[in-house]
C-alpha cells in the first residue's frame, strides 16, 4: 500500500504547486531568449500599471528560441517574443509565426530599424575583442585587416562561437559573407582553419574557457564592441580603463538589431502591445543599456554613462535581408564543412 | 511478489517513461518526416562522429574501472580519517555546472594554469585533457559502486581463502571480484552511457573537433530543426546504446548471486607499504576529483569579499530556495519511480533495460518533444520537475536492482511464513534491507537534479530560475566580477549538496562505524527486524 500511498501523495503534491501556476486570463506570457534583462522594478511597474501578469519564459539562444516558436505554431506558447533579430527575422517571417503590429512604437524613427514585422528594441556591434594585456606582453602589433589573422604569426590566436549553435558565431560569419562575397569569404574561413582558429559552442565558453583574458590561451574572440564597457563596469574599480578593446577589422563588425514582435495566434492581444510600447519606454531604453549592454533604438534616448567608453563602430557588414532568410541554412552548412569537418 | 502487483509496480514507470520520454520523441520523429536509415554512415564526417563517441566512451569507462577500482578497495577496506567525506566529496562533480568545472580544470591544466606556471606545457584541446575531465565527472560513479559491493563480500569466504593459503591477491580475485563483477559492470555500463550521451566537459574543453553525436543531435534539432537527420541520429544512437543496455542486463541477471551478508570490518591500515598505498589513491581521488574543485574555490576565494556579496543578494537566496524546492519535489517523484522500476524489474529482462532509456534518448528531442505534445503545459513547473525526476530515477532504479539481486531471499520468506503480509514483509524486511543502496541511489539522484542538464533544456521561468541557472546567466556576460559571482555561486552550490548528501546518507554512514561495511546488514532474524 505503501507506494499506492507515495505516488498518491506525491500526486498531490504535485497538482498543488501547480495550480496556482496554470494560466489566466490577465497573463501575458512573454518567450525570450536567455539574455534577456531588464530592470526588475520596470517590469513590477508595468504589472501593476496595466493589470497584466507578466509569464516571462527564457529559453536558450535566440535561434533556438524561433525554432521553438515555429515548432509549436498550431498552438503557440507565447503572445509576444522578444530577441529575434536581422540574422532571423527571415526566417520568422518565412514560418509566419508573427503578427505586424502598427502602434506609436513601430511607426516612430528608430536608430536601427528591423524588417517584417518585428519592432526594433535594441542594436548591438558583434566584433573581434582582444585581451589587451596579452598583445603588449607579447610585442605583437593587433591585426588590421582579417586577411592578417591568417598569417603565421597571428596562428592560434583567435577563438569563434560555432554558427550553428550560437548567434554571436552567426553574426559574425555573416560579416565575412557580406563584406568579401560567399566565394572569397570561405576561402578566408578555410585559411584560418589551417591557421589555427578556435571553435567554441557558444559565447560563454569562448569568453570564459578560450578567451586569455579569462584563462584560456586565445587572446581574441569574437564578442560584442560594448564588452570592453562592460569589463570595465564590471571590475569594481579593478581598472581605469577597459583590460579589452573591440578591434574594427573591415569586414569583422557585424550590427545585430533585436526586437519585439507579437506572436500569431497567441492570446492577449491589447497586453502584448502594451507590451510592445512599453520595451520602446524611455525608462526601459535607459535601463536595459547595462543590462543587455546594447544601445537603445529609440532616437531621443542618451547611451548610458558606462557606454561611453565603447564607441559605436561606424563600418559595418552584411548580406542583403533576403540572402540571410533564402541561404542563411546553406552558409551554416558550408561553414561547418569548411571549418569543421 | 506476485505477478499482479509487479504488473501493477511496472505500470507507474513505464506509463511515465511512455508519457514524458517516448511519445515526446517519437512525436518529434514524426514531424521530421522521411528517414534515410543509412545516411550517417554514409558521411565520413557523420562517421567520425559515431567512431570518437563511441571510443571515448569505452576508453573513459575502462579508465574510470582502473583507477577506481584501487581507489574503492581502499575506501571499503580501510578506516581512516575522513573516509565518508571522501565518498561524500567524490559526487561534487555531478553538481557543478560543466562550464565552471571547465573554468575549474583549465585553472589548472589550461594555458595560464597552475601546470604551466610549474614548467608543464598546457594541456588545452588535447584528447587527455578529455578524458580527465571524463574521468572527472564519472569517476565517482564506479567508485560509489565499487565501495557498496565490497561491502557485500562475505567475510567468511574471504577468511576461507586466506586459511587455506591464498595470498590477498589471490583472495581478491577468487573471492572479492566475482562478487563484486557484476556492481562493477553496472557501474561501467553507466559511464559509457553517460559519456556516450554526454554533452559536457570534454566538448568544452576539446573544442568542436572532439563533439559527440549527442552534439551533432541538439544542433541539428535546437538550432537547424532537421528534425528527420536529427531522427536518423538518435535513432542509431538509440540501437547503439540498447545493446549496450541489453548486454549489460543480460549479465547482471546471470550474475546475480544473493550473498550471504557477514561484511568485513574496516581496519587501520598498518605498515609502511599500506600507508603509501592510501597515500597513492589518495593522490588519484585528489588529482581527478578534487583539483578542479579545489581551484574553483580557491579561484573564488582569492576574489576578494565584495563577490562574496553575492551570496546575499535576494536573487541568490531565492534561487537557493527554488533549487532546493526542486530538487525535493524531483527527488520525491524519482524515488517512487525508482523503486517501483527495480521491483518491477527483477524478474524482467525487458523492464531491466529500459531503466536506462533516459540516458540513451536524446533530451533535446525529448524538451522539443514535450514541447510539441504539450504545448500547455510547458514552463509549467509539474512538467519541470517530471523532467528532473525522469533523468534523475534511473540512479535509483539501478541502485535498487543491484541490491535486490543480491539480497538473501530466505529473511523475506522467514517473514512470510511468520505471517506477514507481502506488504508488511516489504516494509519492515525488504526495504531496511534495501535502504543504504537506496540511499546511494538518491544522493545520486539529487545531484543529478541539482546539476544542469534541464535548467538548459527545458523552458524556464526568471522566478524558478536555480542557482544553476544563475550561474549561467553570470557567464553570459562580460567582467571580472559576473565571473567571480558565477565562481561564488558555484561554492555555494558545492555547499548546499554536501549538506544534501549529508542528510541523504547520514543514518548510512553512522550504522557503518558500528557495523564494518555498514553498507549491508549483519543476519538479523526476520522476527527480529519485524518487531524492530
Amino acid at each position: 500500500m505503501n507506494h499506492k500511498l507515495l505516488s498518491f501523495a506525491s500526486a498531490l503534491l504535485l497538482s498543488a504547486v501547480l495550480q496556482p501556476l496554470t494560466a489566466s486570463a490577465t497573463d501575458l506570457r512573454v518567450l525570450t531568449h536567455g539574455a534577456f534583462a531588464v530592470p526588475k522594478p520596470l517590469l513590477t511597474q508595468f504589472e501593476a500599471e496595466t493589470g497584466v501578469t507578466l509569464r516571462i519564459t527564457k529559453t536558450g539562444d535566440a535561434g533556438e528560441m524561433l525554432n521553438k516558436l515555429i515548432l509549436t505554431k498550431a498552438e503557440p506558447v507565447a503572445d509576444v517574443v522578444f530577441g529575434i533579430d536581422n540574422t532571423l527575422v527571415g526566417k520568422a517571417m518565412a514560418a509566419q509565426v508573427l503578427d505586424a503590429y502598427k502602434g506609436p512604437a513601430a511607426t516612430r524613427v528608430s536608430k536601427a530599424a528591423l524588417p517584417g514585422a518585428v519592432v526594433p528594441v535594441d542594436y548591438g556591434y558583434v566584433s573581434i575583442n582582444y585581451d589587451k594585456a596579452w598583445f603588449v606582453k607579447n610585442k605583437l602589433a593587433l591585426p588590421k585587416t582579417l586577411e592578417d589573422l591568417t598569417q603565421a604569426r597571428y596562428a592560434k590566436l583567435l577563438a569563434v562561437q560555432n554558427p550553428a549553435t550560437s548567434s554571436t558565431g552567426n553574426a559574425f560569419m555573416l560579416a565575412t559573407i557580406g563584406a568579401m562575397g560567399e566565394e572569397k569569404a570561405f576561402g578566408w574561413w578555410a585559411r584560418m582553419r589551417s591557421n589555427g582558429l578556435k571553435v567554441a559552442k557558444g559565447w560563454s565558453e569562448a569568453y570564459y574557457t578560450e578567451f586569455s583574458q579569462n584563462g584560456g590561451g586565445y587572446p581574441l574572440v569574437i564578442s560584442y564592441a560594448t564588452s570592453p564597457a562592460a569589463e570595465l563596469f564590471y571590475s569594481k574599480g579593478k581598472f581605469t580603463e577597459p583590460p579589452t578593446g573591440s578591434l574594427v577589422l573591415p569586414g569583422a563588425v557585424f550590427r545585430q538589431v533585436e526586437g519585439v514582435a507579437l506572436v500569431k495566434g497567441g492570446g492577449n492581444r491589447a497586453a502584448a502591445e502594451k507590451f510592445i510600447e512599453f520595451m520602446r519606454s524611455p525608462a526601459v531604453q535607459q535601463g536595459l543599456q547595462t543590462e543587455m549592454w546594447m544601445y537603445p533604438a529609440e532616437a531621443g534616448v542618451a547611451h548610458a554613462p558606462a557606454l561611453q567608453v565603447a564607441p559605436e563602430p561606424t563600418v559595418f557588414d552584411s548580406p542583403a535581408a533576403q540572402d540571410i532568410a533564402n541561404k542563411g541554412a546553406g552558409w551554416v552548412a558550408r561553414w561547418i564543412k569548411v571549418v569543421l569537418k | 511478489m506476485t505477478r499482479r502487483s509487479r504488473l501493477l509496480l511496472g505500470a507507474f514507470p513505464l506509463v511515465f517513461l511512455l508519457a514524458l520520454l517516448v511519445a515526446p520523441a517519437l512525436r518529434l520523429l514524426q514531424e521530421g518526416g522521411q528517414l534515410s536509415l543509412w545516411e550517417p554512415w554514409q558521411d565520413p564526417y557523420l562517421r567520425w562522429r559515431m567512431g570518437w563517441t563511441l571510443g571515448q566512451a569505452a576508453a573513459t569507462s575502462v579508465a574510470a574501472l582502473v583507477l577506481g577500482l584501487p581507489v574503492a578497495w581502499v575506501l571499503a577496506r580501510w578506516e581512516f580519517a575522513g573516509r565518508a567525506f571522501i565518498l561524500r566529496i567524490l559526487m561534487l562533480p555531478f553538481v557543478v555546472p560543466t562550464l565552471v568545472a571547465a573554468m575549474g580544470v583549465l585553472a589548472l591544466w589550461g594555458p595560464q594554469g597552475v601546470w604551466v606556471s610549474l614548467g608543464g606545457s598546457h594541456l588545452q584541446g588535447s584528447p587527455w585533457l578529455l578524458l580527465y575531465g571524463n574521468l572527472f565527472f564519472n569517476l565517482c560513479l564506479v567508485v560509489r559502486a565499487a565501495v557498496d559491493a565490497l561491502g557485500q563480500v562475505s567475510a567468511a569466504r574471504v577468511a576461507a581463502a586466506r586459511t587455506l593459503g591464498a595470498t590477498p591477491w589471490r583472495a581478491f580475485w577468487r573471492v572479492e571480484w566475482p562478487a563484486i563483477a557484476p556492481w562493477l559492470m553496472s557501474a561501467m555500463c553507466l559511464v559509457f552511457l553517460y559519456c556516450f550521451s554526454g554533452f559536457g566537459l570534454a566538448l568544452i574543453l576539446g573544442g568542436q573537433e572532439y563533439a559527440t553525436v549527442e552534439v551533432e543531435i541538439y544542433t541539428l534539432v535546437a538550432h537547424e530543426l532537421q528534425l528527420a537527420q536529427a531522427g536518423v541520429l538518435a535513432l542509431w544512437m538509440l540501437g547503439l546504446t540498447a545493446l549496450v543496455a541489453l548486454a549489460y542486463a543480460v549479465l547482471e541477471r546471470g550474475l546475480a548471486t544473493p550473498v550471504r551478508a557477514d561484511p568485513l570490518p574496516r581496519r587501520r591500515p598498518h605498515g609502511i607499504g599500506q600507508w603509501v598505498a592510501l597515500a597513492a589513491v589518495m593522490a588519484v581521488v585528489g588529482l581527478f576529483c578534487f583539483a578542479p574543485l579545489l581551484a574553483i574555490g580557491w579561484r573564488a576565494a582569492a576574489a576578494g569579499g565584495a563577490a562574496w556579496a553575492v551570496l546575499l543578494e535576494a536573487d541568490t537566496l531565492r534561487a537557493v530556495w527554488n533549487t532546493a524546492r526542486f530538487s525535493v519535489l524531483a527527488l520525491a517523484l524519482a524515488t517512487v519511480l525508482g523503486v517501483a522500476h527495480a521491483l518491477a524489474a527483477r524478474q524482467s529482462l525487458w523492464m531491466r533495460t529500459l531503466v536506462f532509456l533516459p540516458f540513451v534518448v536524446s533530451p533535446v528531442a525529448v524538451a522539443f518533444g514535450l514541447l510539441l505534445l504539450y504545448p500547455h503545459w510547458t514552463a509549467s513547473f509539474g512538467l519541470l520537475v517530471a523532467a528532473y525526476a525522469l533523468l534523475a530515477y534511473p540512479f535509483i532504479a539501478k541502485s535498487m536492482a543491484a541490491a535486490l539481486d543480491s539480497m538473501p531471499p530466505n529473511l523475506a520468506q522467514a517473514a512470510r511464513s511468520l505471517g506477514a503480509t507481502p506488504w508488511r514483509t516489504f516494509w519492515r524486511v525488504t526495504l531496511p534491507l534495501l535502504r543504504p543502496a537506496l540511499r546511494r541511489g538518491m544522493a545520486f539522484a539529487a545531484a543529478t537534479a541539482v546539476g544542469e542538464f534541464a535548467v538548459t533544456l527545458f523552458l524556464s521561468r526568471p522566478e524558478w530560475a536555480t542557482l544553476t541557472t544563475l550561474i549561467y546567466e553570470r557567464l553570459g556576460r562580460p567582467g571580472v566580477a559576473n565571473r567571480d559571482a558565477a565562481l561564488v555561486l558555484a561554492c555555494l552550490l558545492m555547499v548546499l549538496a554536501l549538506l544534501a548528501f549529508m542528510l541523504i546518507e547520514r543514518p548510512a554512514a553512522a550504522s557503518g562505524a558500528h557495523r564494518g561495511a555498514g553498507r549491508a546488514h549483519g543476519p538479523l532474524p526476520a522476527a527480529e527486524l519485524l518487531h524492530a
